[in-house]
Order: C-alpha cells, then structure tokens, then sequence
C-alpha cells in the first residue's frame, strides 16, 4: 500500500473511532464516579448465600442439558446442511442457495432465537433447546462444509480402487478424514453454547440464567453470587474436558 | 491380462489426455510407461482400474470389461488390480495395519467392515504383505508418522493385501529420493517375479525405466510412440518421447 493510501487509512480509523466515542456517551467522568457503585455491588454479593446451591445447581444441569441436547441434534442436522453448503458436493445452485440461507441465518444470534421459540412454544428448557438447535446447526454447517472442501481427494480414490463399496468408501474412506474433525469442531461449539444457553433463561428459555435474573431482580445478591460461582465452575469444568478431548482426536 | 483398443480421454475443456491407445500386455509382465509430465501416463494407468472413464475405446482386464461395467462389475476388477499412488494416499490417522486392511475390503461383508471387524484370515494376510514390504513391526504406527518411503511401502502392501493379479504404481517414486526410489524399484520387481504379478509402473526417470523395465512402453502427448525392451531405448527414442528434454 502507499504511504498516502497507510496515512488516509489511518485518518480514516481515527475518525471512526471518535465519532463512536462521542455516539456512545463515553465519560470517564460517569465511571469513575460509577466506581463506589460496582464496589457497593460486589461488597452486597459477598458472601454468597449457601441455601441457594440447591437451585443453583439444578439451574446450572439444566443449563448442560440445554447445550448437550441442542448441539448434538444440531450436528446431526448441520451434516446434510454442509453437504449442500460444500462446493465439491452440492451443485452449483445448491451451494449458493444453502450458502446464502446459512449466512443470513447465522447473522442472528441464539438468544433472539430464543425470544422467537419462547413466544413459539412458551416458557421453559424447551425453545432454550429450539433455540441453541437452530443457531448451532448454522454454525456447524458452516465449519463442516468448509472441512470437506478442504478434504483430501487422495484416500478415498485409494479406497476406491482396492475394489471398496459406497458405503465402505464412506466408511474408510471419508468417515477417518472428517469424523475426527467434525467431532473436535462440535466439542468447540459445545463449549460456547454452555455460555450461550447460560443466559438463555434471561428471556425465559430455561436454564441457570433465570435463577441469576431473578435474584438480581429481587436485589438479592449473595444469592446471585452463589449461581454465578457455579456458572463459572461449571464452565471450566465443561472448557477443561473438551479442550483436553480435542487435543486428543486430531 | 490387459487389452487395451482405441483408448482416448478427454477432459472438459481440455486437450485430449489420451489418443487412440493400443496396448496389450501379458501375463507376468513387467511394464515401465514414461514419459514427461502430461503425456497421459497418469490418466492410461487410472483408465485400466476404472477410476477414469474414458472418452471413446475399449478397456479389458483379465477377460473382464473395465469400459461400460457396471459398478458392480468395475468393483470387482478394481478388487483384482492393485494401485499405488504418486502420493501414497494413506488413511493418515490410521494405523499401518488399519491401512493395510483396507485393501481387504473387497471381501469383506457389509456388516463387519463398517464395524470394523476384520477376520483372522484377513488380518494374517495383512501381516504377511506388511512382512514382505519389511514393516511388520510398525503395524501399529499411525500411518503419518512414517517416512515417505515407508508410507509408499504401506502403499504397496496395501495392494499386496488385495493378491492382485495386475499391479499398477502411478510415478510410486515422485516423492522419494533416488536411493528410495531403486530399493522401491527392487520391491515391485520381486513381486513381479515372485507372485507372477503384472506390474506397470509410471516413471518420468528415464533411468529406472531402463535398469528395471522388462518392456518401456513411451508416451507423449496421449499416443504411443515407443514399445519395447530396455535395449531398445537408444538416444533417438529417449529424444522422441520426450522431445530433446531429457530428465
């Protein structure tokens, strides 16, 4: 690049950056004077309030569930998906169909899913579950159809031409190459829907999030505090034995 | 074993690949085809195995027709002929023997090779071929782990497992030095005169073809232009087929 064209870039990020500095109200006048406030809150959440570890745990399983069960009926779902959505797969037209609908549908996260399902089917797990399904599956369609893209052509022609059938070429040829990184990509996705499905029950969709809603509404902190001590073991817990899980599949 | 009439190939939006291909071979010989890059020798050898289809002629191994058969009839030729890649394309992820046992699929029912359930039988013939390749103390290695060399030796073991009746290597020492490539060379003729297995081999080194091929068989530009021993592969031949570039 230019030195002008470095300098009219540069120019042109600076005034981006002020002009959302000025739209966004940013005072650091008003944060620091926020400042006792956030300690007030913090110092109202200690301790946390141990008669709550009950629901806290029962919101937090919930919580797995959601993600456990909308992830892998989202991965099942995003492989026929990503066989429309893989340019050495699908022909042309259904590539660009699928391709399009799987962005577009992509560009909205769960939590608005989740506000469409609960208005769908009411309160509750359930359109949690609705929601987590139908915003994976994009996202999984997605990361797979770019891995077979990316597959290499040469093992399944070999497993072709020992004499191999369909089904076994699939099963010796294909399922060796991708099945590997289909599992670690949904793993990956498994951990961020534990986070995703965390704040669901804000909205109604079920899961821990409603129990720290709640006592926050109720201004009870210490019992807040208590669920988010266990929203946060629980994501390292489930972060921990997924990445670990990964590491060992590829 | 092999006929070969009127071959041709042509890929969409190409030039021909290959043009109008008589070949012959017989039982238990042993053929290198060379040729420079592009001359079809990739394209003839995938032609005989059924992985490409070809334009217009008439492709016969072993009394079977590899030319409009159908996917059963092309299963049960491929099943007969071995093939060893340029690239090896092993099952990276895959143990050595896992490999190997692909090429036993053939045989194999529905049921068992999807569970992975290999038979005794199978897999002790799995272990001869890697025996004879001298990889049997690796059967347990993942396939990526090998050298170069190694992986084409799993290659061909894979191909052994088949007992084929013709063997074909596309360019088996491409991606292998020159020491690798004549004890691989020593490898395929062994087998040759061992098992009376037909053997083409693609070469773009003129002088492998010359100290190990029984019959060259040249080709440029999708035509034969040279069949016949090593002895006859004087300075003007070389010079046709690959056109006063010699590698």
């Amino acid at each position: 690049m230019s030195s002008a064209g470095r300098w009219a870039g540069g120019l042109a990020m600076a005034a981006a950056l002020m002009w959302s500095l000025w739209s966004t109200d940013v005072s650091v006048r008003r944060l620091v004077e926020g400042a006792p406030f956030m300690l007030d809150f913090i110092h109202r959440m200690l301790p946390p309030d141990p008669s709550v570890l009950g629901q806290a745990l029962h919101g937090a399983l919930q919580t797995l569930q959601i993600a456990l069960l909308g992830t892998s009926v989202a991965a099942v779902l995003a492989v026929p998906l990503a066989l429309a959505a893989a340019r050495n797969t699908a022909p042309r037209w259904l590539f660009y169909c699928t391709r399009s609908a799987l962005n577009a549908f992509r560009a909205i996260d769960t939590l608005v899913y989740a506000l469409f399902f609960v208005a769908a089917v009411g309160l509750g797990p359930f359109p949690g579950v609705l929601a987590v399904v139908v915003y994976t599956a994009t996202v999984l369609a997605k990361l797979y159809s770019e891995a077979i893209e990316a597959m290499d052509p040469g093992p399944v022609e070999a497993v072709q031409a020992v004499g191999a059938s369909r089904l076994q070429v699939l099963r010796w040829g294909v399922l060796p190459l991708l099945g590997p990184e289909f599992v670690s990509f949904t793993l990956y996705r498994f951990e961020t829907n534990i986070r995703a499905a965390a704040v669901l029950g804000f909205v109604g969709g079920g899961g821990i999030g409603f129990y720290i809603q709640t006592y926050l509404r109720l201004l009870n902190y210490p019992a807040a505090s208590t669920v988010l001590l266990v929203l946060i073991v629980m994501v390292m817990l489930v972060d921990f034995t997924s990445s670990r899980l990964r590491a060992r599949l590829i | 074993m092999i006929r070969i009439r009127g071959l041709s190939k042509r890929y969409a939006g190409g030039a021909a690949a290959l043009d109008g291909i008589d070949l012959d071979v017989q039982s238990g010989e042993f053929i290198t085809l060379i040729g420079p890059s592009g001359a079809g020798k990739s394209t003839l050898l995938r032609c005989i195995n059924g992985l490409v289809t070809p334009t217009a002629g008439e492709v016969v191994v072993d009394g079977e027709p590899v030319t409009g058969a159908s996917r059963e009839g092309l299963r049960a030729v491929r099943a007969r002929v071995g093939f060893v890649f340029q690239h090896f394309n092993l099952l990276k992820r895959l143990s050595v023997l896992d490999n190997v046992r692909v090429g036993t699929l053939s045989r194999l029912g529905i049921w068992p090779s999807l569970m992975a359930h290999f038979p005794g039988t199978e897999t002790e013939r799995a272990r001869r071929a890697l025996r004879r390749v001298g990889l049997l103390e690796l059967e347990d290695r993942r396939a990526d782990t090998l050298s170069g060399g190694q992986q084409q030796r799993v290659g061909i073991a894979r191909a052994l497992v088949q007992e084929p009746r013709v063997l074909l290597a596309d360019e088996p020492m491409s991606s292998l030095d020159p020491a690798l490539s004549r004890s691989l060379m020593e490898l395929l003729q062994y087998i040759n005169r061992e098992d009376g297995l037909t053997v083409i081999a693609s070469l773009h080194v003129l002088d492998l073809a010359i100290s190990y091929g029984g019959r060259i068989v040249g080709l440029r530009a999708g035509k034969i232009v040279h069949d016949g021993p090593p002895a006859a592969m004087t300075s003007s031949v070389a010079d046709l087929i690959f056109g006063g570039a010699r590698p």
